[in-house]
C-alpha cells in the first residue's frame, strides 16, 4: 500500500543535529530508528508527521558498553544485535530470552530496544527485563539532558515519560550485586512470532530476594511488588508459591481482547511465577535447565 | 497393476527450475510499460446502507487522476452459480469493506490521496451479522427481490427470507430409523470463518485497447470462467466472448480464493474507461482478509441414532451458513455439503437441511474443502463419541459404517470403488493405535485421534475439460490445456500422462498456464478435479496423436496398426523388432515416399471431456435421483497430541493420513499434497479464525491475529500413505487429492483432545486456552 501524504527526510548526522531538527518542530516530527512500528502507522493512516528524522547514522547509538556492573545500550541497537551480544548473554540472561522472542528474524534485525519502549505496547517484551536490573533512560533535548528511571517510564498504553522535543540516547541497566539467575517466560499463541498475552521476567537471588516484572497484564508492564514482599526471604515450595500465585492474581489487570481472555491470562500468569521461580532457583543451585521462554 | 514408465514415477517439476530460478513471471511481475494507471478502491465502511449520494468532483481533479469510477458506470450483475452482485455497489452496501468506486491514477499515491476525497453519503440500515438471527422470521432482508435473481436449477431460494438456497435429503425414514436406535446422540457444533491466505495477493491488470479488444492477466484459478463472467457481465458494453481474453501467469497459492471472480472485475471493467491503458488492482494483506470470498461460517446440529453394535440407523444433520453478503459462489459450498453431510458411511435413513443463509458479512466462496472440514468437525467428533458412550473403539465404529463399492449415497446413486478400509487399516497400523502413549513429562498427556474423510468434485455436471497437443520438429511436444498449476503440480502430471501414451519423457513436453485465446477450454482449476477431468481430456488428446501417428505409418509402412507402439520417442512393432521410426523424423515434416512426396504433416491431437453421466436434476423435497458427484475420494487420518495440562499447549507428534488417489500419477506430488494439506487443516483448528465485532467489522486481518502456523509449528512427524483403488473413468484410474488432505485435521484434534484431557471442545479452533480453561472448569 503507498504512503499517500507528503513528509520531509532528514538523516541526522549527530544526536546535536537530531535535538535540533527535532526542536524545530516537535509537534509534527517522528524520530525514525528501525522504523518497524512507525512505517506501518504511515503506511495505514494511523499517523502522518510533517518531518522523519531518522538516527541510523548517529554512530553512539549503535554502542553497547559494559563497564562498572552497568550495560548501557544505545538508541539505535537493535534486538538481533542485543541477542548476538555474549556480554549479554551471559549477564542479562532475561533481556536476552525477551530479545529473542520479540516478533521474527527480520523484525529483530531492524527493530530496536529504544523504539520498543518508546512505542510502549503494554505487551513490549522487553520491559520486564528492564524493570528487573532498575534500567534508566537517557533523554535529551536541545537544551538538556534528563535520567528517567523505567519504573517512571510508562504512564499509559502507548504513553511515556518522554517529551515531543526529546529523544531517548541509551538505556542502562545495573548487573545485580548478588549472585542472581532469572528467566522470562511469554505466552504467544504459537511457537512463530507474536505479541505476548502475559510476560514475565522472574529473578532469584541467593539471599532469597525475588524480582517479578510482568508484561501485557495490564495498561503498563510493572513490578509484581506485592508479590515480591510476600517471597522476600521464603523457600520455594508448594505452599509459598500456590500463595505467591493468588497475590500475583490480585495485583494485575489483563483485559479480555482478541488475543486471550483475562481469565487465561491470569491463569497463565501463575504458571508462569511458578515456572519462572522453579527454573531460576535450579539455575541458581546450579542445576541444568531445559527451558524455553515462550509456552 | 500395470507398470507404468512416467504414470506413478516421481517426476521432477516441468515448473520446478523456472520457479526455484526465480524465471517464473507471476501477474504482478509484468511490466507494463509507462502507460500503465493504478486504481485505488473506495470502500464501504458500512456493513449494511443505502448509498444517497456519491461525490466525485474533488478526487477527479487531483492531480494525476485520468478518472474516478462508481456503480453508475457499471450497473450490471454478475456471478458464477447465482447472479446476486454487482460490480460496484449501486445504491446499497451489504458488507464492510465492498467497493463503492475506484479511482484511477498514474501512481499509486496519488490514486490513493485522491481516493480519499470522493464523498459518499451513506444511511446505515440494520444489518444481519449471525445466520441464526438472519433465518429468523422477520429479520432485516439483503435482498428484497430474490425471486428475481437469475440462478443454476439446482438452487432453492426462499423469496422474501435471507435463504439463499435450502438444500434437502431425504433417504429412507429417518423417524423410524432413530425408533430403531439403541442410543442417540444430539448435539451442535460451531465453525467460524477463514481465509485462504495465499502468499500472492489477488492481482489483475486489464487493458481495453482503442479496437474494443479487451485482455486481464490475473492470478488466476479460473480462467475461462473470468473470461466467460467478464464477457457475461460487460455484454452491455459490446463485448462478446471472442473480445475478451485472460491471460494467467503463475499463482502464488489460490486455495479457492482465486476461482470464480473478485476482485479481477474490477480490472475488467475499470479498463474498459480508460482504454489504451493498462490498469493495474492489486490487493492489500488486508483486502485479501475482507473482500475476497471466505470460508463459511456454520453451526451445525447433529443427530446421530446408533445399535449397540455401533451400526448408524438414522442422521439428521441440519446445517446453517453464514455465507455472506453475496452468495454467487458460496451457495454452491452450501449445496455440496447437502449432498454429502451423510459422510462416508452407509446410512439407510438420513434427513439433511444445508441452508444458505445471507448476512452482512463479506462474501463466503470456495476454500479448499468447499464446506467438508466443517460438517466433518462435528461428524467426525460425534461418531468418536458414539464410539467411546457404546465402548466400541473409535475405529471399529467407522469399520462397521464405512460405505462400501454399490452402497447408496445421499441422493441415492450408487457409491464408486474406494479404498475406505484398506485407509482405514493402513492408518490403525501405522500410528500403533492400540498401543499405550505416555508422556515422559508429568506436566503433559497425550491423546489420540482419528477420523475419516470424503469429498467429491462440486461442480455443474457439464463442466468440462479439453486439450491440444502439438509435435515440434524434434518430437518435443506443448501440450495446451487450461487448468492452472496452483502449486499441486498439475502441469508436470499432465505431462506424464502425455507421456505415458507417446512414449516421449515428460522433460521433452511444455506445458504452461493458459492464455484463453491460444488455450483450448477448461472449466475451473477447482474440486480437486483437474487431475481426472483435465487428465482424461489429455489422455484423449494423447491418444487421438497416437492414432494419427500409428494410421501415417500403416500408410506408409504399410504395417498392422494393432502391431504398432509407442516407446523411446520411436515408433516400434511388436512383430517386427528391427522397425524402429523416431518421431523427429516424421511428426511435422511427413513421411517421404519412394517417388518423393510427402505423406502426414504435423501431428495435431486434441481431447476433449465432459462427464456424460452427471446430472443435478432431482426431486428438490428429497435430493433423490440425480448423480450430481463425479464420485468420492476417501481416506481416514489419525494423529499422536501431547497436551501441556497447565497451558493447554498442544503439539502433534505424529500425523498419519492415508487417501486413496485411485492412481498416484506423481506419488511425491500426492505426498506433497498429504503433507501440505494436513498442516493447513491443523492451522484451522489449533491457530486460525476470522474474528468480527458486532458491527460486521472484521478485527483481525492481518498476521498480528490471525496466525497461520511457522515452521516451529508444524508436526514433529507425518506419514502420508497413499491407497491405490482405481477410478474406472479417471486417466489411468486417478482421482483428486488436493482438497481432501485437510478434511481430518479439525475433528482428530478434537478427538485427541478429549482422548487426552477428557473434555469436548465444540467449537472451532481447539485453541491451547479452549482447551486449559474448559480442562480448569471440568475440575471444579
Amino acid at each position: 500500500m503507498p504512503i499517500s501524504h507528503e513528509f520531509e527526510y532528514h538523516k541526522a548526522k549527530s544526536i546535536d543535529e537530531a535535538v535540533k531538527l527535532l526542536s524545530e518542530n516537535p509537534e509534527n516530527s517522528k524520530i525514525i530508528a528501525g522504523g518497524t512500528d512507525l512505517t506501518v502507522h504511515i503506511k495505514e493512516d494511523v499517523i502522518a508527521p510533517d518531518v522523519l528524522i531518522d538516527i541510523k547514522a548517529i554512530p553512539e547509538f549503535k554502542e553497547i558498553s559494559f563497564s562498572n556492573n552497568v550495560l548501557s545500550i544505545g538508541a539505535n541497537v537493535t534486538f538481533s544485535e542485543i541477542e548476538d551480544n555474549k556480554i549479554i548473554e551471559n549477564n542479562f540472561r532475561v533481556l536476552w530470552e525477551a530479545a529473542s522472542t520479540v516478533a521474527s528474524v527480520g523484525v529483530r534485525n531492524r527493530a530496536t530496544l529504544t523504539g520498543n519502549i518508546c512505542s510502549a505496547v503494554p505487551s513490549l517484551d522487553s520491559a520486564p527485563a528492564l524493570f528487573l536490573y532498575d534500567a534508566e533512560v537517557y533523554v535529551k533535548n536541545s537544551d538538556n539532558e534528563r535520567v528517567i528511571s523505567i519504573n517512571d517510564w510508562f504512564t499509559g498504553p502507548k504513553r511515556t515519560s518522554l517529551k515531543k522535543d526529546e529523544i531517548v540516547t541509551k538505556i542502562t541497566l545495573k548487573f545485580p550485586k548478588e549472585k542472581t539467575a532469572s528467566c522470562y517466560k511469554k505466552l504467544g499463541r504459537y511457537k512463530g512470532e507474536d505479541l505476548a498475552q502475559v510476560g514475565m521476567g522472574v529473578l532469584v537471588s541467593e539471599n532469597k530476594e525475588y524480582k517479578v516484572a510482568v508484561c501485557a497484564v495490564g495498561p503498563v508492564p510493572k513490578r509484581a511488588t506485592k508479590t515480591e514482599e510476600f517471597l522476600k526471604g521464603k523457600e520455594i515450595n508448594d505452599a509459598n508459591i500456590k500463595e505467591a500465585q493468588e497475590i500475583l492474581a490480585t495485583e494485575i489487570s489483563p483485559i479480555t481482547d482478541i488475543r486471550a481472555s483475562k481469565e487465561y491470562r491470569t491463569h497463565i500468569a501463575k504458571v508462569m511465577l511458578e515456572k519462572g521461580l522453579k527454573e531460576s532457583s535450579d539455575l541458581l543451585s546450579g542445576k541444568e535447565v531445559k527451558s524455553e521462554p515462550i509456552l | 497393476m500395470k507398470e507404468y514408465r512416467y504414470v506413478g514415477k516421481p517426476e521432477i517439476r516441468i515448473d520446478g527450475k523456472e520457479k526455484v530460478s526465480g524465471a517464473a513471471i507471476y501477474t504482478d511481475d509484468i511490466n507494463f510499460g509507462p502507460d500503465l494507471l493504478y486504481a485505488f478502491i473506495v470502500e464501504s465502511p458500512h456493513a449494511h446502507a443505502m448509498i444517497n449520494s456519491i461525490d466525485t468532483s474533488e478526487a477527479e481533479k487531483y492531480p494525476e487522476v485520468l478518472a474516478v469510477v462508481t456503480g453508475k458506470d457499471f450497473p450490471y450483475k454478475f456471478g458464477l452459480y447465482m447472479q446476486d452482485r454487482f460490480i460496484f455497489a449501486q445504491d446499497r452496501v451489504r458488507f464492510i469493506g465492498e467497493q463503492v468506486a475506484a479511482v484511477v491514477a498514474r501512481n499509486p499515491k496519488a490514486a490513493k490521496a485522491a481516493a480519499k476525497l470522493v464523498k459518499v453519503d451513506y444511511t446505515e440500515i440494520p444489518a444481519v451479522i449471525d445466520q441464526m438471527e438472519a433465518v429468523k422470521e422477520g429479520s432485516d432482508l439483503l435482498h428484497e427481490d430474490l425471486e428475481n435473481y437469475n440462478h443454476v436449477p439446482w438452487f432453492f431460494p426462499k423469496p422474501k427470507t435471507n435463504i439463499a438456497h435450502w438444500r434437502k435429503i431425504r433417504k429412507g425414514e429417518t423417524q423410524k430409523g432413530f425408533d430403531e436406535a439403541d442410543y442417540i446422540l444430539e448435539d451442535t457444533y460451531d465453525v467460524p470463518r477463514y481465509a485462504h491466505c495465499a502468499i500472492e495477493y489477488h492481482a489483475a491488470t486489464g487493458l481495453c485497447d482503442k479496437s474494443g479488444r479487451l485482455t486481464i492477466w490475473a492470478s488466476s484459478q479460473s480462467p475461462h470462467t473470468q473470461r466467460h463472467l467478464f464477457a457475461e457481465a460487460l455484454k452491455p458494453l459490446g463485448f462478446t466472448h471472442k473480445d475478451v481474453r485472460v491471460i494467467a501467469p503463475h499463482v502464488g497459492g489460490g486455495f479457492g480464493s482465486k476461482a470464480g471472480v473478485t476482485m479481477e472485475i474490477l480490472a475488467a471493467a475499470i479498463a474498459t474507461k480508460v482504454k489504451g491503458h493498462p490498469v493495474r488492482i492489486m490487493w492489500s494483506r488486508e483486502q485479501e482478509f475482507y473482500n475476497t470470498y471466505q470460508r463459511l461460517g456454520v453451526k451445525t446440529f447433529l443427530k446421530i441414532g446408533v445399535k449397540k453394535n455401533g451400526k448408524i440407523t438414522a442422521l439428521d444433520h441440519k446445517i446453517y451458513w453464514d455465507a455472506g453478503a453475496y452468495v454467487e459462489y458460496g451457495a454452491n459450498v452450501v449445496n455440496a455439503v447437502g449432498l454429502s453431510a451423510i459422510g462416508p458411511y452407509n446410512i439407510e435413513n438420513a434427513s439433511i437441511d444445508s441452508i444458505c443463509v445471507y448476512t452482512n458479512l463479506p462474501p463466503g466462496g470456495a476454500y479448499r474443502g468447499f464446506g467438508y472440514s466443517e460438517f466433518l468437525f462435528g461428524l467426525e467428533s460425534h461418531m468418536t463419541r458414539i464410539a467411546n458412550h457404546l465402548g466400541i473403539d473409535p475405529i471399529e465404529i467407522r469399520r462397521v459404517n464405512a460405505i462400501r463399492e454399490g452402497d447408496k449415497t445421499a441422493y441415492g446413486a450408487n457409491m464408486n470403488p474406494n479404498g475406505l478400509l484398506k485407509a482405514i487399516d493402513a492408518v490403525e497400523k501405522e500410528i500403533e493405535w492400540h498401543k499405550e502413549f505416555k508422556s515422559s513429562d508429568p506436566n503433559k498427556v497425550i491423546g489420540k485421534g482419528f477420523s475419516l474423510l470424503w469429498k467429491a468434485p462440486a461442480m455443474p455436471p457439464n463442466a468440462s475439460s479439453s486439450c491440444f497437443l502439438k509435435f515440434n520438429e524434434d518430437a518435443s511436444i506443448n501440450l495446451l490445456v487450461s487448468g492452472m498449476d496452483i502449486g499441486q503440480g498439475y502441469l508436470t502430471v499432465m505431462a506424464q500422462i502425455a507421456g505415458e501414451i507417446l512414449g516421449v519423457p515428460p522433460s521433452k513436453i511444455r506445458t504452461e498456464n493458459p492464455d484463453t485465446d491460444r488455450n483450448p477450454y477448461e472449466w475451473q482449476t477447482v474440486a480437486s478435479h483437474i487431475t481426472w477431468g483435465s487428465g482424461n481430456a489429455v489422455k484423449k488428446a494423447a491418444l487421438n496423436a497416437r492414432d494419427q501417428i500409428f494410421d501415417l505409418v500403416v500408410r506408409t509402412k504399410h504395417l498392422p496398426k494393432d502391431t504398432l507402439y509407442l516407446e523411446d520417442e520411436k515408433v516400434k512393432c511388436t512383430q517386427n523388432p528391427n522397425f524402429e521410426l523416431p518421431l523427429k523424423d516424421f511428426v511435422v515434416d511427413g513421411i517421404q515416399m519412394k517417388d518423393g512426396t510427402f505423406k502426414g504433416g504435423p501431428i495435431l491431437g486434441k481431447g476433449t471431456f465432459l462427464p456424460e453421466f452427471s446430472t443435478a436434476k432431482s426431486n428438490p423435497e428429497t435430493g433423490q435421483g440425480g448423480h450430481p458427484n463425479v464420485h468420492y475420494t476417501t481416506g481416514a487420518a489419525a494423529l499422536i497430541l501431547e497436551i501441556d495440562k497447565h497451558t493447554g499447549k498442544m503439539k502433534v507428534l505424529k500425523a498419519v493420513e492415508a487417501i486413496d488417489a485411485g492412481k498416484a500419477i506423481n506419488p511425491d506430488l500426492v505426498k506433497g499434497q498429504i503433507v501440505g494439506g494436513l498442516v493447513q487443516g491443523l492451522a484451522t483448528v489449533l491457530y486460525e479464525d476470522m474474528r468480527y465485532d458486532d458491527k460486521g467489522r472484521l478485527l483481525n486481518p492481518n498476521f498480528t491475529d490471525y496466525k497461520l502456523p511457522t515452521a516451529k509449528d508444524i508436526p514433529d512427524k507425518i506419514v502420508p500413505i497413499i491407497i491405490e483403488v482405481p477410478q474406472p473413468d479417471g486417466p489411468f484410474g486417478a482421482r483428486g487429492v488436493g482438497e481432501h488432505t485437510m478434511l481430518p485435521a479439525a475433528p482428530m484434534v478434537a478427538n485427541a483432545v478429549a482422548d487426552g484431557m477428557k473434555v469436548r471442545i465444540k467449537s472451532m479452533p481447539v485453541t491451547a486456552e479452549k482447551v486449559v480453561m474448559a480442562y480448569l472448569d471440568k475440575d471444579k
